[in-house]
């Protein structure tokens, strides 16, 4: 039985166990998991601070308000809270910037924040055209055998290569 | 069900959703940027048992009639585009759009700033969408699943897909333990490949 004072579990039982979390996502909301339309709530309801027009817009009110919407992004904060206990429990709780970035990129705290900065932008711009992310289709396409899941997926992994070989290696 | 209650039921599942990413390391950058350099497993481990406890799950839940599907309607140019611009962020950012929130809680800085930059891509497209809106349903094909496509019923494929991905999960632990791709820090970081170069290749070593 793992402890929660251990810094990894094996991720065979991790992964299963996340994939049990769709019974309630299913049974209590008759949706399945997933994290990035919570950026779109979250950004719209910022937009109408500056543009109070942008709830006209027929993708920003579709996600402004309603039960499923706000169970996402409260999915999504609840991410950070579990984080943050894990992490504390075991004594893995980071600092700075992972070290990673310095041995295959080269980048100090600036570069890597604007780096993040692009990356965020990209991941999101991609998974709204894509209309899901690596819960979305991932997870949860895949596990409904959904034919454009598996594309999305096919993609995700082709776009993810492509970028990370420009890279020096990580080993 | 009420906004309170789906927020209550949405903090509760994202606890336990994040407890488990942290635990699995799959949100540590150079275990994402390791898996798109195929020298680090530990993502595709996690990912292939989560589609496949998933499929099980399903199985049940829709062979008993206590659940119906909700798949994502199919549409090829958009999954392909928005799939390979997703890929791209993913590596750049070295988390996913979910895990940028374990990157927040366990510490890691540069996280913020990855998730300002997703706001601003979710508000870019939310302004772009309406002149996107023609091409993104371009070959549109509903929300097609591959029980539809070989006219199946959707659970005992569920179950004979979940068979395979299980033999794949053994057969990757037979052939390099998980234990092996974790590193000292749990970070997925681990020491340069025995005949790679090492940073300092080509500098010539100070006589002992």
């Amino acid at each position: 039985m793992p402890r929660l004072t251990e810094k990894a579990w094996s991720p065979y039982l991790a992964g299963a166990a996340i994939g049990l979390l769709q019974i309630p996502a299913f049974l209590f909301l008759g949706t399945a998991l997933g994290a990035s339309s919570s950026y779109v709530t979250v950004g719209a309801t910022l937009a109408e601070v500056f543009d109070p027009g942008v709830r006209a817009l027929r993708y920003a009110a579709a996600h402004l308000s309603g039960a499923k919407n706000w169970w996402q992004v409260a999915l999504v904060a609840g991410i950070a809270l579990g984080a943050l206990l894990s992490a504390s429990l075991s004594g893995a709780r980071r600092r700075g910037i992972a070290p990673v970035w310095q041995r295959i990129a080269g980048v100090g705290p600036g570069g890597r924040f604007a780096m993040a900065f692009a990356g965020g932008f990209l991941m999101l711009l991609g998974a709204r055209i894509a209309d899901g992310c690596t819960s979305g289709h991932g997870l949860s396409g895949m596990a409904q055998l959904a034919i454009g899941s598996f594309i999305a997926v096919g993609a995700m992994f082709a776009g993810g290569i492509a970028t990370a070989m420009l890279f020096r290696p990580v080993r | 069900m009420s906004v309170f209650s789906a927020v209550l039921l949405g903090l509760a599942m994202g606890v336990v959703f994040g407890f488990l990413l942290e635990k699995s390391r799959v949100f540590e950058p150079a275990v994402i940027v390791g898996q798109f350099q195929l020298r680090n497993f530990l993502m595709l481990r996690v990912f292939l048992a989560g589609v496949a406890a998933g499929l099980v799950v399903l199985a049940v839940l829709t062979g008993f009639g206590w659940a119906k599907l909700a798949p994502k309607a199919t549409l090829p140019v958009a999954d392909l585009v928005g799939g390979l611009v997703l890929g791209a962020g993913i590596a750049l950012a070295g988390a996913c759009p979910g895990t940028v929130l374990v990157q927040i809680g366990a510490g890691y800085r540069d996280a913020w700033f990855t998730l300002a930059g997703g706001l601003l891509g979710a508000v870019t497209f939310i302004y772009a969408e309406p002149a996107l809106a023609p091409w993104l349903a371009a070959g549109g094909q509903g929300k097609l699943t591959l029980d539809v496509v070989l006219g199946v019923p959707f659970w005992p494929l569920a179950l004979a897909v979940a068979v395979p991905l299980s033999l794949v999960l053994w057969t990757m632990e037979r052939w390099r333990p998980w234990r092996t791709e974790l590193g000292d820090a749990a970070d997925g970081l681990l020491p340069p490949a025995a005949g790679a170069a090492s940073p300092h290749a080509g500098r010539a070593l100070p006589a002992e």
